[in-house]
């Protein structure tokens, strides 16, 4: 009896090592790796909105990770500035174990944070549009949103081909990503033979676009190009319907969002068109309308192009993941290499880290509702 | 001299509050021993920004001025910095001078028409100069990157040895705030520092004993623009990038409130604002959005606790934790023994002066001279013009018409201070202290260059100041328990002497004193008044404005009585007392034989 008892014991503290010890694992778990994916967004500051639609979009991906990962996320505010971004990269870098990392919309704090990852060998996913991102030769920057020369490329096609348009007038917002689109924008009107008759910057703080629009207007300019941010781009709109302003208008990526059509009334958006990635809310892809209701569900707004193509970026990095890549550099190597289909697209690096290649020109019909116009795939 | 410096080493080490030499050896330990390289990081950024608020701390702090510029001159810095690194491949050793030097010419530029300024105006036109500069960084995009920037800034390399973010940029930027702190240590100490501080609180005072207030604002906003200038060298390159947000209103708002919860004049307090506002949003991180909200309620919280600074409230924890002793007498140097000094030759001439306030005529062409070894007794009825003339002397006011002339330098419209400097000292009609220094740091202030020449360190300056002012303020019978309380608790009678004390601390062959007398007793009277006679008798001379007849009539050895600006009668007492212009204008048609009015 008591030997009977010995072994019993010796069973059951045998059987408890076995179920403890790593090596004991069963083989469906000794595959779920754990896979470390900060998200650094900006929240706070003046890109609030679009670091709100990242993060959205990218903890949307990491909330459901598929069989055989498992992920770990914590998001971090990246601010105005880009010494608090470089904070927040730092921080998420001490506590180890980083494969990947969501990295800002903000071209500037981007532009810091970039050295930190080459120097310790971590990839950045974003979908910062400014094009000096990926022509610094960092391997370790990826970008799942089109840049400036493929998005400005499908803006100005969109206004001289589409709209037959030779006499543009461009008003730009004094940011990063106005100066960038401008700059990519006055070279795709000079190549396909248009001329920029007046062109403004303008300050992100601005209220008052009347004189512009006057200015525009008295140099004959037979279309109106914005590369505004969101509330400027819908103030400006508002002012320009209140003049009976006629002229064409083809805004940039802003226009596209919920929230930013959401400040206009219908018809002061009507006619208007707009540069953008995708607009997951004027899909008809039965898997793009299941991501928009689970979105709408989750966060109770309206999806734009940025949660679609952070998501999209995000999933291409757990499918690496899932694919074997653990480590940040075969993390690297597997997004330098793969493609992957996303929702909005398929992505694939042209070798410097640009992953999308895809635009479309979305306009709100007579109602104020967004359609998809036109579509300009593979420019970049 | 190794002596010497160990003294005073010794000096400094037990003047230092315990708890900032906690609090520093307990930042060595924590960033060597367990900090890691996001904590290095953060570490770094709040040295730069301490550096920065150093700087702001000699314009908001001792200057007294609320420039909204500092983010300015960071960002020049940075740009400087990043230019000179990356498109010139110049080295460390130069461009951090250059961010240096470009700072503090571009504040020396402006320093010129914004100075002139006084409080909302000034903060007005220094928030312009920032917004021209952001405007420039933004929309000068072939020479600034505009928006986006200038990056693959390379962090600094001296003699050879790369300074990698890590150890030993933290030592770098470190050590730039020791040598930056100590350097500003040392320049707000002593004499100087009282100088400064009078500069700021009592101006005109200052004015007074020949210190040039708008020199010194000058240099303060200048200094300051060069340790930001610097500030943003060391950002461009542990960040690797410069963009407009180093010009943007938030760095000059976490500059400004770092300064107000640290402490407005304390080297240390610079380092604890910054240490705790850069690390503040780090702590609050996992509050995600709301972090912001938390962060504000903290500083609203440390604003309410610490109204003047967590230095303030540190000196406050130190009393209470190490009460101090009362200070001891303060030592006076055997050279300095002695009430007054004996003056130079004196001539002086007033001509024909004359000044206009609007359609009013204050003064009408008033000539009288006055030499060494007497006492003029300025009378006449209020509104007569007997304050207006001492401010033409004294340069307070600007004459319209008319000469001044003191031994043969026509000095009518000169600023305060150099006709101070010149030799004219005054006291006004309502004593202006400094009323958050003691009695004996108001006339030592008035010593700043005089009887510090040749004494090496700040601390021994200023002892030898303190002596100058307890033999002065001895010399008029001021106790030595009065000279260590505070001006704003003093006596009038106390206070006027003091006034008079710092006046002659500034060692004038002038003396031109505003009702001297008003508010006295009449024993502190009479040691006045024998205290100017001994003065006149040494060969100074003095002007006197004074209702007291009785005063006056022991003590000047000549009257000018005005009336309306104009001079109605002079000369002996005597003959002032029965000049019938006199009677009528200032005794009155009731005055009786003894001429009281």
């Amino acid at each position: 009896m008591r030997l009977i008892q010995t072994n019993v014991a010796m069973i059951a503290l045998a059987a408890a090592i076995v179920l403890v010890h790593p090596a004991s694992i069963g083989p469906a778990m000794a595959q779920t790796a754990t896979i470390r994916i900060p998200v650094l967004v900006p929240l706070t500051g003046p890109l609030a909105l679009e670091g709100t639609s990242q993060r959205n979009g990218a903890v949307m991906a990491l909330s459901n990770p598929p069989a055989g990962v498992r992920l770990e996320y914590e998001v971090l505010d990246t601010g105005a500035a880009p010494e608090t971004a470089v904070n927040a990269l730092e921080r998420a870098l001490a506590r180890g174990g980083v494969s990947v990392i969501v990295a800002p919309i903000f071209g500037a704090q981007m532009l810091a944070m970039l050295p930190i990852a080459a120097e310790r060998r971590v990839p950045l996913i974003t979908i910062s549009g400014t094009a000096q991102l990926t022509e610094m030769g960092n391997p370790y920057v990826f970008r799942f949103f089109p840049n400036d020369s493929v998005a400005k490329n499908a803006h100005a096609l969109y206004v001289v081909e589409a709209l037959g348009k030779k006499r543009p007038a461009v008003l730009f917002q004094t940011t990063a990503y106005g100066q960038s689109g401008r700059q990519h924008l006055a070279a795709n009107f000079a190549r396909l033979g248009a001329t920029v008759v007046f062109e403004e910057g303008l300050d992100i703080n601005l209220k008052d676009f009347l004189p512009a629009l006057i200015k525009a207007k008295q140099a004959s300019a037979d279309a109106l190009v914005l590369q505004l941010h969101a509330a400027p781009t819908a103030l400006l709109l508002r002012q320009a319907a209140s003049m009976g302003l006629s002229l064409p208008i083809v805004a940039g990526s802003a226009m596209h969002q919920p929230t930013t059509a959401a400040l206009l009334q219908p018809a002061e958006r009507k006619g208007v068109c707009a540069e953008s990635a995708s607009s997951p809310v004027s899909s008809v892809d039965p898997a793009v309308e299941r991501w928009v209701a689970a979105y709408r569900r989750e966060f109770g707004a309206e999806p734009d192009d940025f949660a679609l193509t952070q998501y999209d970026g995000v999933r291409m990095a757990i499918d690496a993941a899932v694919q074997g890549a653990r480590g940040p550099e075969e993390m690297r190597a597997a997004l330098a290499s793969r493609s992957f289909q996303g929702l909005a697209m398929a992505y694939k690096s042209d070798g410097v880290g640009n992953m999308a290649h895809d635009a479309i020109i979305m306009c709100y019909d007579d109602q104020g509702r967004p359609r998809i116009d036109r579509r300009y795939p593979r420019l970049g | 001299m190794a002596t010497a410096w160990r003294r005073h080493v010794a000096r400094v080490a037990a003047g230092l509050n315990p708890l900032y030499a906690a609090g520093a050896v307990f930042l060595v330990v924590y960033a060597q021993v367990f900090a890691n390289s996001y904590d290095q990081r953060v570490l770094a950024i709040a040295g730069i920004y301490a550096l920065l608020v150093i700087g702001y701390q000699f314009v908001f702090g001792h200057a007294g001025a609320l420039s909204l510029a500092q983010a300015a001159f960071f960002g020049l810095g940075a740009y400087v910095t990043a230019l000179l690194a990356t498109r010139l491949g110049w080295p460390f050793l130069v461009t951090f001078p250059a961010s240096l030097g470009a700072a503090a010419a571009l504040a020396a530029l402006v320093a010129l028409p914004v100075l002139r300024l006084e409080s909302h105006y000034f903060a007005l036109a220094t928030l312009a100069i920032g917004q021209a500069a952001l405007a420039a960084a933004v929309n000068w995009e072939s020479l600034t990157g505009g928006s986006v920037g200038l990056g693959g800034v390379p962090p600094p390399s001296l003699f050879g040895f790369a300074i990698a973010p890590g150890t030993r940029m933290l030592v770098l930027i470190w050590g730039l705030v020791a040598i930056g702190g100590a350097v500003a240590w040392l320049l707000i100490r002593g004499p100087r520092g009282l100088a400064i501080r009078a500069a700021r609180e009592a101006p005109m005072a200052a004015g007074a004993v020949g210190i040039d207030t708008g020199r010194m604002r000058f240099t303060l906003f200048v200094l300051g623009a060069a340790y930001g200038g610097g500030a943003g060298a060391l950002h461009a390159h542990l960040l690797g990038v410069v963009s407009p947000e180093v010009l943007r209103l938030p760095v000059m708002v976490s500059c400004l409130a770092m300064t107000i919860i640290g402490g407005r004049t304390r080297v240390a307090g610079a380092i604890i604002g910054a240490l705790l506002l850069v690390h503040l949003p780090e702590w609050f991180r996992f509050a995600e959005r709301y972090g912001p909200l938390v962060y504000g309620l903290a500083l609203l919280a440390t604003i309410v606790v610490a109204p003047d600074g967590l230095t303030g409230a540190a000196t406050r924890l130190r009393q209470f934790l190490w009460p101090e002793s009362p200070p001891p007498p303060p030592e006076i140097l055997p050279r300095a023994v002695g009430l007054f000094h004996a003056p130079a030759e004196i001539d002086l001439k007033v001509i024909e002066l004359s000044k206009q306030f609007g359609g009013v005529a204050a003064v009408r062409e008033v000539s009288f001279a006055l030499r060494g070894g007497e006492i003029i007794g300025l009378i006449g009825p209020n509104g007569s013009g007997k304050t207006t003339i001492l401010n033409l002397i004294t340069g307070t006011e600007r004459p319209d018409g008319g000469k001044i002339v003191l031994n043969g330098e026509d000095i009518a419209g000169w600023n305060p201070h150099r006709i101070a400097r010149r030799g004219i000292g005054r006291a006004f009609q309502t004593p202006i202290l400094v009323e958050s220094m003691t009695a004996l740091d108001n006339v030592a202030l008035a010593t700043h260059t005089a009887v510090t020449a040749g004494l090496s360190y700040p601390g021994r300056r200023l002892a030898a100041a303190r002596a100058e002012a307890a033999s002065l303020l001895g010399g008029l019978e001021i106790e030595s328990s009065a000279m260590q309380r505070w001006a704003a608790d003093l006596p009038h009678g106390v206070r006027r002497r003091v006034e008079i004390a710092r006046a002659l601390a500034a060692r004038p062959r002038i003396l031109v004193l505003d009702e001297p007398a008003a508010g006295l007793d009449e024993a502190e009277r009479n040691a006045l008044r024998t205290a100017l006679r001994d003065l006149a008798a040494q060969g100074m001379a003095l002007i006197v404005i004074e209702h007291d007849f009785h005063f006056l009539s022991g003590l000047a050895s000549r009257l000018i009585c005005l009336d309306a600006g104009q001079v109605i009668a002079q000369g002996t007492v005597e003959a002032v007392r029965r000049d019938k212009l006199v009677e009528a204008a200032f005794f009155g048609p009731t005055a009786g034989a003894d001429g009281a009015p």
